[in-house]
């Protein structure tokens, strides 16, 4: 009966495998095949061969080129090995910045308003509502909505915290800092609402009983916060925590709708505002994949590590 | 500590949109718990008990009336400040905890009175010379001790280290009312204690709760829909249908002398028999069966008869009621009788004799124990005492 009915069960698996294999299993063999490749071409799909240097190179352990410069002493140009890529310069502290950055606070924040939310009786259905329409609204929008509050010396950010002018935060004269605090600002916004639904889903499925007994225990509400609420919202949290850091790990959109069509605060300073996924996206430009192939997998095998761990830390403190 | 029930009401409101009337879930309930005692609401489900339990323990508030603790109105008082503890039904353990601190919970929350002394070591005294107190918390050792006293009491010091999801449901249970004692509080309040366990273990937790409250001493109330249960441990019983109370009193006091009909049928297993009759104006008649005399002069006219299921005598010299034997169960002691009678309002009468009286099917006539039957009103169902 079994084996005789598997072609069944595989011909109703067959779209989706289907659809994988070409959108995910085979681009992911590639990336990492790709990755191997010393001075792949991307147009005639050839290379020299097998190497480990697109990595070296990547991490900044290899030099990418040799620059004539010339010799503090002779004035004779020298050639020197330039080490530092944009990656490591910006992508990667980039990246991480904003991975532990707004990770935890957009946590606390949405953490905070889901349980100020549940708590309140009337209007909670228009609030929960108004909570989430940041999340149906289109990311490119929000960020022009975002490079206008930001905008110039005139922005509505500098008017309404009274700014001294002048003070750029993403465009003209606009420092890495600045443009730094914008772009967290924006993914803190932008991930607020997801959060915010998942944690009321999680609030509204603890027992009110709970809270009762803690009534009668006259526990005050701080504590009822920190001892009941939050180890039973523990699931969500853990869920939260990963998706979070999975997604702050692949930030990209929120760079192109905060900051257009270069990642950059301003033309004086290139590539100040790259992340890792960014720089994989312009390696296919200019045809450099082994390297954007090579950043990619060692994203992933970091995304990889920080969900293991995060599965292992929740072993001992999330109580399904 | 003493807890007394001014006309206490409360009524959910209904919603005129959707045609859902107003609910009276307690209906102007009156009664005095007196200090120390095991107080037992019996009632069907849907009577208020439950709804009378929160209120006590303030996480409902009454529409109108009041309850006082001692000689103090409490009615508006949150619950925190009442000083209660409640087992609830689920008994609400926090999941993620250990039972240790299931039970340690509620104590950094109290405070203790410290008396306060100036750095001379002599005592702050006030305006009147009274020694000034000021609030402290527990400290970690009087917590553990507390804990564990606890733990011993209830008999749970074994699984301290285990979570709820690791306990059997009695021993869940135990921690809840272990959790609900540490702090002692004023009074116990349990939201039918014993639901969900299964009928061994019932009869043991039972017994058990009534060994902790005469420990302890505390003032203890709780809700049940089972008789059974609330006659063998309560002091008393408040008998309550439809949010109204119906009768309270002792156990053996509400079974020997119901007020009314539906507190008679609600008490005793197997239930009482409860047959149409007539009250005459010689006697009461159950078909053609005088079965007591009118000696009230009560008017006449139709009326509920109720017989016990022990108020049955065969083999005297009594003969008033006659009945028909379906059959006969003997088991051990007693023999269970299934008989028949076309005036009772069931299909068929139970009755429990001696096991040395013989028994056969067919028509038989017997006595009547005049204090196992009870007559009354066939409209208001109030009791006629004859």
């Amino acid at each position: 009966m079994q084996s005789k009915n598997n072609w069944k069960a595989w011909l109703y698996l067959a779209p989706v495998l289907i659809l994988l294999s070409v959108f995910t299993f085979y681009p992911l063999i590639n990336t990492i095949g790709i990755s191997f490749l010393k001075n792949y071409d991307y147009m005639t799909q050839t290379s020299d061969g097998f190497t480990f240097e697109n990595y070296a190179i990547v991490l900044g352990l290899q030099p990418y080129r040799y620059m004539p410069i010339p010799d503090e002493v002779t004035g004779e140009l020298v050639q020197t090995p330039m080490y530092i890529t944009d990656v490591v310069k910006f992508a990667i502290p980039n990246t991480a910045i904003i991975t532990f950055v707004t990770v935890p606070i957009s946590i606390l924040i949405a953490l905070a308003m889901a349980i100020c939310l549940n708590s309140i009786t009337s209007l909670r259905k228009v609030f929960q509502t108004i909570f989430f329409l940041p999340y149906v609204t289109n990311g490119i929008a929000v960020g022009m909505v975002f490079s206008v509050i930001f905008a110039g010396n005139s922005g509505i950010f500098n008017a309404i915290f009274g700014i001294p002018e002048p003070n750029y935060w993403i465009n003209v004269s606009a420092d890495w800092g600045h443009g730094m605090f914008a772009l967290c600002f924006y993914i803190i916004w932008k991930s607020l609402p997801y959060k915010v639904l998942i944690f009321l889903s999680g609030l509204q499925n603890i027992d009110n009983q709970y809270y009762d007994a803690a009534k009668m225990d006259s526990a005050p509400k701080m504590r009822v916060i920190s001892k009941i609420t939050i180890p039973l919202l523990s699931p969500q949290v853990l869920y939260i925590t990963i998706t979070s850091f999975i997604g702050a790990f692949k930030e990209y959109d929120s760079i192109v709708g905060l900051f257009g069509t270069a990642p950059q605060t301003s033309p004086s300073r290139p590539n100040n505002m790259l992340t890792i996924v960014y720089y994989v996206y312009n390696t296919i430009g200019d045809n450099r994949v082994h390297y954007g192939s090579a950043a990619a997998v060692l994203l992933f095998v970091v995304i990889l590590v920080f969900t293991v761990v995060e599965m292992q830390v929740s072993k001992k403190r999330v109580h399904y | 500590m003493e807890i007394r029930l001014k006309n206490l009401t409360k009524e959910f409101p209904g919603d005129p949109k959707k045609n859902i009337p107003d609910t009276v879930a307690v209906d102007n309930l009156t009664v005095t718990i007196p200090d120390g005692e095991l107080v037992g609401l019996l009632g069907p489900s849907g009577c208020g008990k439950s709804t009378t339990l929160y209120m006590i323990a303030g996480l409902k508030n009454p529409t109108s009336g009041e309850i006082w603790f001692g000689d103090q109105d409490v009615t508006n008082l949150t619950p925190e400040k009442r000083g209660i503890g409640l087992v609830f039904q689920n008994y609400a353990l926090y999941p993620h905890m250990t039972v240790y601190k299931n039970v340690a919970f509620p104590l950094p929350n109290i405070r203790v009175e410290k008396p306060r002394f100036y750095r001379s070591g002599e005592p702050v005294l006030d305006e009147n010379g009274n020694q000034v107190y000021s609030p402290r918390k527990l400290t970690k050792a009087e917590i553990d001790a507390l804990v564990r006293s606890t733990a011993k009491l209830v008999q749970i010091e074994e699984y301290l280290d285990r979570k709820p999801s690791q306990l059997s449901g009695g021993q869940q249970q135990r921690v809840a009312i272990a959790r609900a004692l540490v702090k002692k509080p004023r009074v116990l309040l349990l939201d039918e204690p014993l639901s969900n366990l299964d009928a061994r273990l019932r009869i043991q937790t039972r017994e058990e709760i009534r060994r902790i409250q005469k420990e302890t001493g505390i003032t203890t109330v709780f809700v049940t829909h089972d008789q059974e249960e609330a006659m063998s441990i309560c002091d008393k019983i408040v008998v309550m249908k439809l949010g109204v109370q119906q009768q309270i009193g002792a156990p053996q006091e509400v079974y020997n002398d119901p007020h009314n009909l539906f507190v008679a049928t609600f008490l005793g297993t197997p239930p009482i028999n409860v047959f149409k009759g007539r009250m005459e104006t010689d006697g009461v008649y159950i078909g053609s069966d005088k079965v007591l005399e009118n000696t009230r002069g009560y008017k006449p006219g139709p009326v509920y008869v109720g017989i016990r299921p022990e108020g049955f005598i065969f083999g005297g010299d009594r003969s008033e009621f006659g009945m028909r034997v379906e059959n006969v169960t003997v088991m051990g002691r007693d023999i269970l009788l299934n008989a028949s009678n076309p005036a009772c309002t069931k299909p068929l009468i139970k009755a429990e004799l001696s096991s040395e009286i013989k028994m056969e099917v067919g028509d038989v006539r017997c006595g009547i124990r005049p204090d196992k039957i009870y007559v009354f009103d066939g409209e208001t169902e109030e009791r006629l005492y004859l």
